[in-house]
């Protein structure tokens, strides 16, 4: 029973994960005495929000195998963008954010599918660039976003606990699902993922495929940085690495390998949730912010656990060994 | 046949890449030359100091990337809780300072060397965990205040020997060091062959746990020497001080042209690679562009270089 669970973590690590942190939030009025409010819901479903297009964004890209860390560039140039081109029309806004990201997606796409190359090193390479065009838009400094008509809007409470970002969030990722799940791109992706000479060879129009995959990427990074900016009135042009970090943590809790060929954008949505709602415990229960990251190292350290060849085939050893003594 | 030879491509079949190299290079000369006060002592000595930090770093993370290993995202976290060590151990004497630093870097990441040379874990999950325990452990002890020295034995490191910092020296010294293990020693020779072809260099017999631990260890020790210098440079550690040394240490890396992918590379050339990218920041420094135009520039040299060094390597094998 228990090997069977091992052998297919792309769907057992999500369950768990976000069943485990639901128990969890569930329990966090044990710690701190005070019963859980509608409002720390909302909380949590925005802490999703913020993280939720980014990791699917990079998800996408680990289940065809490659890592997109071009991502937070991405988002932080998206978040520029809307600030700067949507201050009248903020739907311009989001649309010149769309726009660029998918221009950044489709020649890193072209890039690393024609030519075959690895595709770390080629979105390191982007996303320092991302990097500097938003701080040469900016000046380095922060933009506000004068439009408070917008910043009400993205975050307005919607029936107590969602709201128009999260919603959106959401929507994307059934939208990703369902896509994934009722056509046959789902199948190709895993299997460009998981063999890429024998996908190729099966008729598998893998450069293509590559290709739609990096620039549905910086679609949806780009938007989460619009939104994102649209709710903090204010875009960044440095982000830091902690929310790439974050949303590939959520696509390996959602069953995601960085070796690609596994994993399902509805295990990326657990995997999103369950970061979110970690975080809003620890805020919760006030327990001090260092408890966040060594939670995440934790989960990690599971998910290097399980994900290790050479681990599982050493307890498998031990428990020859065991049975043989 | 070894490793050392792949990095040599025959001469014959350079023409286009050769150019594509050769051209960019010659234009970035040209601009230098033709920029006020380039051509001076002084930016010689700020192009080289400006290297130093995170050049010191790169030199480990070659070693990590030739063993196949790819990359480790800890290198900031790591950095910074060795210079809290540092800082917090100044008491002791500066050379047991700089002894405890080391090995606290060393042990650091000769650990996760060990889970990924041992257990075959993927290096990104398994260094981003390790970010994440390092920093929240960080956060932990120091209570998220900064570290500050009891006393300043530390000045030394901030002297200037012949007018060069002292970090240029100890660069010079880790690249050479790193370069004789990597030609001359048995490590150096298998970490090329375990980054070639980690299967293939399993079945040969190969210490594929012990070489990959080696150069995780040597990685740990270069990213500790970086604290170090970063913890006297600033006189006292956040934990933010390890900054952007992640990144900036694999881009240099990468413009070195050592391939992500293990198996070829060499220090010398990551020496050249932070050197580049120091002298392309400060021709647009002294022409008056901003730093968002500089760190533009920096990514689209290293997706140049990534990709030259891309089309050089798969041309050679056809």
């Amino acid at each position: 029973m228990m090997r069977r669970w091992v052998a297919r973590p792309e769907a057992v690590m999500p369950l768990v994960s976000i069943l485990v942190v639901l128990g969890a939030f569930g329990c966090s009025p044990l710690l701190n005495g005070k019963p859980l409010q509608v409002f720390d819901v909302y909380n949590a479903l925005q802490g999703f929000a913020q993280l939720g297009l980014l990791a699917l964004a990079i998800g996408l890209t680990m289940i065809a195998g490659e890592f997109d860390l071009s991502v937070v560039g991405t988002y932080a140039l998206g978040g520029m963008l809307a600030v700067q081109l949507g201050a009248k029309s903020p739907v311009l806004g989001v649309l010149a954010a769309l726009g660029a990201g998918a221009a950044v997606g489709l020649v890193q796409g072209a890039l690393i599918a024609r030519l075959r190359i690895a595709s770390m090193p080629v979105t390191l390479a982007t996303y320092i660039a991302l990097l500097g065009l938003t701080y040469a838009m900016s000046g380095g400094l922060s933009k506000s976003y004068p439009n408070s008509a917008a910043t009400l809007w993205v975050d307005q409470s919607l029936g107590g606990v969602f709201s128009p970002r999260s919603l959106l969030t959401l929507t994307a990722f059934l939208i990703a699902a369902a896509v994934l799940g009722f056509t046959k791109l789902g199948r190709e992706l895993r299997a460009i993922g998981s063999d890429r000479r024998a996908s190729r060879v099966a008729g598998v129009r893998v450069d293509r495929r590559l290709i739609a995959v990096f620039t549905i990427s910086g679609v949806l990074a780009a938007l989460g940085g619009a939104l994102l900016s649209y709710s903090y009135a204010s875009a960044n042009p440095d982000p830091g690495l902690q929310p790439l970090i974050l949303a590939a943590v959520a696509a390996l809790l959602g069953g995601v390998s960085l070796a690609g060929g596994r994993g399902a954008p509805l295990g990326v949505l657990a995997g999103a949730l369950s970061v979110a709602v970690l975080a809003q415990i620890v805020a919760v229960t006030a327990l001090p912010d260092f408890t966040t990251q060594l939670l995440y190292a934790a989960l990690l350290a599971v998910i290097v656990a399980i994900e290790s060849p050479g681990l599982r085939a050493s307890l498998d050893r031990l428990r020859a060994r065991h049975a043989d003594g | 046949m070894t490793a050392a030879d792949s990095t040599r491509p025959a001469p014959l079949r350079l023409g286009v890449s050769t150019v594509g190299l050769a051209v960019p290079l010659l234009v970035l000369g040209a601009v230098a030359m033709t920029t006020h006060r380039f051509l001076s002592l002084d930016n010689a000595r700020a192009i080289l100091a400006s290297s130093a930090f995170v050049g010191i770093t790169a030199i480990g993370a070659t070693l990590v990337m030739i063993a196949g290993s790819g990359v480790s995202l800890a290198a900031s976290q790591t950095a910074t809780v060795v210079a809290m060590f540092f800082l917090a151990t100044q008491q002791l004497g500066l050379a047991a300072a700089v002894l405890i630093a080391l090995a606290a870097g060393a042990t650091l990441t000769a650990l996760q060397g060990a889970i990924v040379g041992y257990w075959h874990a993927n290096p990104i999950v398994l260094s981003i965990a390790a970010g994440f325990a390092i920093g929240g452990a960080t956060t932990w002890f120091s209570g998220g205040t900064p570290v500050y020295p009891r006393t300043r034995a530390f000045d030394v490191l901030n002297g200037t020997p012949f007018g060069l910092p002292l970090a240029v020296y100890v660069l010079l010294a880790v690249t050479l060091l790193a370069e004789l293990t990597l030609r001359r020693t048995t490590a150096g020779r298998q970490m090329y062959l375990v980054g070639e072809n980690r299967a293939a260099a399993r079945a040969a017999g190969l210490p594929v746990g012990r070489v990959t631990v080696i150069a995780w260890a040597c990685f740990g020790v270069c990213i500790a020497l970086t604290g170090v210098f970063l913890a006297s440079f600033t006189t006292s550690a956040t934990v933010t001080l390890g900054g952007t040394l992640t990144l900036d240490a694999i881009a240099a890396v990468l413009v070195g042209g050592t391939a992500i992918t293990g198996g070829r590379g060499s220090a010398l050339r990551t020496l050249g690679g932070a050197v580049l990218i120091s002298v392309i920041s400060d021709v647009l420094l002294l022409r008056g562009f901003s730093t968002g135009i500089q760190i533009l520039v920096k990514g689209i040299l290293v997706l140049a270089v990534v990709v030259t060094v891309h089309l050089r390597t798969t041309r050679g094998r056809q």
